[in-house]
């Protein structure tokens, strides 16, 4: 991808990454998957999560993979990069159900947005927006220099901004 | 999870004979003429998952492996929105290219899906002399990526990479395109690799 098209476009967070930036951030078709978003209103950067399980058992090699290990990850990468504590908000979305007759399943959409909410509250983060739940998918942009507005796009055709 | 050339290439030629079953079959629905691509086999990391599935609106059917190996994992049969209603419309006898799926089309697709993974995971079983059944049906009409990214949440804990194990179908009449991919359990994985050892020697 070259420069311009990535400017266009925004950065992607694939499944199990994390990034911090002040540019767009996007994280396209979110299933049972969680995208975190962590927002600092003063300094207009943020941090973005693509959680796809809720545990990481102790695993460390892929913190944005897990809701345990991706809030402190975000939370800590914006409080070393100079970020108030007072400052920071967070939004999610995603964690719907599509397949849920699978035993595999278990729910893992709303295990996943159950296991996200913890975590922020142990890191004293407020959740100001949510958009989880259901049985459909869901795209997220996200500019943090422009603002801490999230928009989500469903797979049925609406929009929304939270 | 590491593959070498030779495991990569067995699971290549059992996703052939599983996806020319496949393709027999749907071409008896279809009465019309199917090619296939040849079967790729590839290790994929999460993260890039993005790059084979996108969020375009697609029919996914989904399938639990049962039988033998037991959770074995998933197939999906995956197709673009506009080959899905082709496909159901060449089925039904409609032309209506500019709809919503309706009730009708989501039993149809449901239906060819059944057939199309039956046939895989029949031949596929066959060839390892082990049994293979596929569980009854699920299909999500979705963002390709959430709906494919939901399966393999059910596949992955400890592993970053899957096995991505798929074949195209196209009809050139009808203008459809599907793919077959297949999601094992890293011990299923694993099992599978033994029998076929025992077939062909896989080590290098």
């Amino acid at each position: 991808m070259n420069g311009k098209a990535q400017a266009e476009k925004g950065v992607n967070i694939g499944i199990g990454e994390h990034r911090m930036d002040s540019s767009l951030l996007t994280s396209i078709g979110l299933g049972s998957c969680v995208a975190v978003v962590i927002h600092d209103n003063r300094k207009n950067v943020g941090a973005v999560a693509h959680v796809m399980l809720p545990d990481s058992n102790g695993r460390t090699d892929r913190p944005g993979k897990f809701a345990d290990t991706a809030i402190p990850t975000l939370y800590n990468l914006l409080i070393e990069s100079g970020s108030n504590k007072r400052d920071l908000i967070a939004k999610i979305a995603g964690g719907s159900s599509m397949f849920k007759q699978f035993k595999g399943n278990l729910d893992i959409g709303q295990r996943n947005v159950e296991a996200v909410k913890e975590a922020l509250a142990k890191v004293h983060v407020v959740l100001v927006a949510e958009d989880v739940g259901g049985t459909c998918g869901r795209s997220i942009t996200y500019n943090p220099s422009e603002s801490a507005t999230v928009h989500v796009r469903r797979a049925d055709g609406t929009c929304t901004d939270i | 999870m590491e593959l070498n050339a030779k495991q990569l290439d067995a699971m290549r030629e059992l996703g052939n004979i599983g996806a020319s079953h496949a393709a027999t079959s749907l071409s008896t629905m279809l009465m019309c003429q199917i090619d296939m691509t040849v079967p790729e086999a590839m290790v994929v990391d999460i993260a890039d998952i993005g790059d084979y599935f996108g969020d375009e609106i697609s029919a996914l059917v989904v399938f639990e492996i049962n039988g033998e190996i037991n959770p074995g994992g998933y197939v999906v049969l995956h197709m673009p929105q506009a080959s899905a209603i082709r496909l159901t419309n060449t089925m039904l006898g409609s032309t209506d290219e500019n709809r919503e799926f309706n009730e009708m089309d989501e039993s149809a697709l449901l239906e060819v899906g059944n057939i199309m993974v039956s046939q895989f995971l029949d031949a596929t079983a066959t060839l390892l002399g082990i049994v293979m059944l596929p569980s009854p049906p699920a299909l999500a009409i979705d963002m390709a990526h959430a709906a494919f990214a939901n399966v393999v949440s059910m596949v992955t804990g400890d592993i970053n990479q899957i096995i991505l194990f798929r074949t195209e179908l196209t009809s050139t009449v009808n203008d459809i395109a599907s793919t077959i991919v297949m999601l094992p359990y890293e011990n299923t994985l694993g099992r599978i690799l033994e029998l076929l050892d025992k077939l062909v020697d896989l080590k290098e």
